[in-house]
């Protein structure tokens, strides 16, 4: 497809316009942490104040920030791929029933959806201390089971749908089974929505806070969104040592994002 | 031997057997836990004396209470507002940034960017950005000499303060926008590009209505994260004030069960915060379905 220079070039700065302008609250952090400690809030736009690292090591020092970021891996390397299998398990089938039942099991998943998180705090205490999971990592990564969120088996839905029924039913023919359609077939030509399905599950269980401050109870259990809860308790006023914990919490995601997100693509 | 099962049942019974995982999640995990929660509604319970049948006083109770017909209103007033805002804007911004460009990774990554800061962090920042004496925008106000609101200090200003801090945490409607419109095969636009379509025609008339539900499952989505978990934020910003200007339905909840330990009630009003939720999810839904459009829709290839 030709577009002229002129338009290419106005969609560029349109662009560069909506970036920045989403960037500002990260800058905002950004500059906060190198903030010297002890610095009220300030007016000035400038580093008037000077620019100080310390905030960064006074963090490691106060709490064991490298254990609770390998637990943080740990939960999210486990959640993540039972999250994608289980999801797009789901999804698969789904798109594949008579309409009828895609449009019974979309509706729960919805009611499913709607089950308010709050009602599920002390009912699900009670249920991981039946099941034994009470203070283990299996607490955390229970939802991966379900998919995580019933609104990921409907993005799977969706995109599982879009393909045409004829590519299932020849490959039916060649004497392939369900997994291996599922595998083989159907997840490679979804794959900006896996993708983004893994992206979106990733931030839900390395920022989830609810979960570790509910269910867990050794220190030694606690996760990075803990962290910065307890930095949080030791001062609420000390802002460049907060914002240098959340600049540090939110890295990793970021670093993540920027190296999957060119396989969002599939089309040009 | 169930290995064996499975490869002698149909393909249809197979398929029901990738759903199991699901199944079993949702019972475990949401179903029976809420059946458990929603029916302390009709006991008085304090976690401490065992739960105690009351019928419904724990309705009565809540729907007299001027705080919970307050909080209903303030929760509908951060929901139909901001929503619609904020599925079309991060739709048009997977639009904007959807074809090749110089930079396009890095732009892309900014718009996403905010979504992936942890909530204490993000609620902080904005405390600091929107801090009425010395909050860089209120600087830029003052120099353009405009008036100055009081954001999460004044009673009028706090519920736009929390709407403004949330438009730019648009990434996960954003990322399915992208997925979905890359998904969407190229020939359908190149095809009407050479029948003649201007692009803002092509927009209107075929990729809008390919994306159509999509969006819809993407304001369903919202309207439920707006109604629950915006708890979080405003845990963390305003608590609920000033003049309980913030004060919404979860937070009427959290603070009947986990403050006062009147646990009854705050299962009453979780019911109310589920029907109402679907209600919303209801009228959009049989709205948008006299129109033709459903989340089950047939799309073009099928």
């Amino acid at each position: 497809m030709k577009l002229s220079f002129r338009k290419l070039s106005l969609r560029f700065i349109l662009r560069i316009f909506f970036a920045a302008l989403f960037l500002i609250p990260l800058v905002w952090i950004m500059m906060a942490s190198l903030r010297p400690q002890g610095t009220p809030l300030s007016a000035s736009f400038g580093f008037t104040d000077g620019i100080s690292l310390q905030n960064f090591s006074r963090m490691w020092n106060l709490v064991p920030m490298g254990k609770y970021t390998w637990n943080s891996l740990l939960v999210v390397g486990l959640a993540l791929p039972l999250t994608l299998i289980t999801s797009s398990w789901a999804g698969f089938s789904i798109s594949q029933l008579s309409l009828r039942s895609q449009r019974r099991w979309v509706l729960l998943s919805l009611a499913v959806l709607m089950v308010p998180s709050i009602a599920l705090w002390s009912s699900r205490f009670i249920l991981y201390k039946a099941l034994g999971w009470h203070n283990t990592i299996w607490a955390l990564i229970a939802p991966a089971w379900m998919g995580t969120s019933p609104f990921y088996i409907l993005m799977f839905y969706r995109a599982f749908k879009r393909i045409p029924s004829e590519i299932y039913a020849s490959a039916r023919l060649d004497g392939a089974g369900v997994l291996t359609i599922w595998w083989q077939i159907a997840l490679p030509l979804v794959r900006p929505t896996a993708i983004g399905v893994g992206i979106l599950s990733f931030i839900v269980y390395w920022g989830d806070f609810i979960s570790p401050l509910l269910y867990l109870q050794s220190e030694e259990k606690y996760t990075l969104a803990i962290a910065l809860q307890l930095l949080e308790q030791m001062g609420r006023s000390d802002w460049s040592l907060l914002m240098s914990a959340a600049l540090y919490m939110s890295a990793i995601p970021i670093i993540l994002f920027l190296f999957v997100q060119p396989f969002l693509n599939t089309s040009d | 031997m169930l290995f064996k099962v499975f490869k002698k049942t149909s393909y249809t019974r197979k398929l029901y057997f990738l759903l199991i995982p699901y199944t079993l999640g949702v019972l475990l995990l949401v179903i029976f836990p809420g059946i458990l929660s929603f029916t302390l509604a009709f006991f008085r319970y304090d976690a401490l004396s065992s739960p105690l049948w009351v019928g419904n006083l724990n309705f009565i109770l809540a729907y007299t209470d001027e705080l919970f017909l307050l909080s209903v209103q303030n929760s509908i007033s951060l929901v139909l507002l901001p929503v619609p805002i904020r599925v079309l804007g991060a739709f048009l911004m997977a639009r904007l940034m959807q074809k090749k460009g110089p930079f396009l990774n890095w732009l892309r990554a900014s718009i996403f960017l905010p979504s992936i800061i942890p909530a204490p962090a993000y609620a902080l920042a904005w405390l600091w950005i929107l801090n009425p004496l010395f909050g860089p925008v209120n600087i830029i106000l003052h120099a353009l000499r405009l008036a100055l609101p009081g954001w999460f200090a004044n009673p009028n200003w706090a519920k736009p303060a929390l709407i403004f801090m949330s438009l730019w945490q648009i990434g996960e409607g954003f990322l399915i926008s992208l997925a979905a419109l890359s998904d969407m095969p190229e020939e359908l636009e190149d095809a009407a590009y050479i029948d003649g379509a201007s692009s803002g025609k092509m927009f209107w008339l075929i990729t809008l209505p390919i994306m159509f539900p999509m969006l819809l499952l993407l304001s369903f989505r919202d309207i439920i994260l707006s109604l629950q978990e915006s708890l979080t934020t405003i845990l963390l910003t305003t608590n609920g004030g000033p003049y309980y200007s913030t004060y919404i339905l979860p937070l009427f909840i959290y603070e009947q069960g986990f403050d006062l330990l009147s646990f009854g009630i705050a299962s009453a009003a979780m019911w109310s915060l589920y029907i109402l939720s679907g209600l919303i999810i209801f009228v959009l839904y049989s709205l948008f379905g006299k129109e033709g459009i459903s989340i089950t829709d047939e799309t073009f290839l099928s």
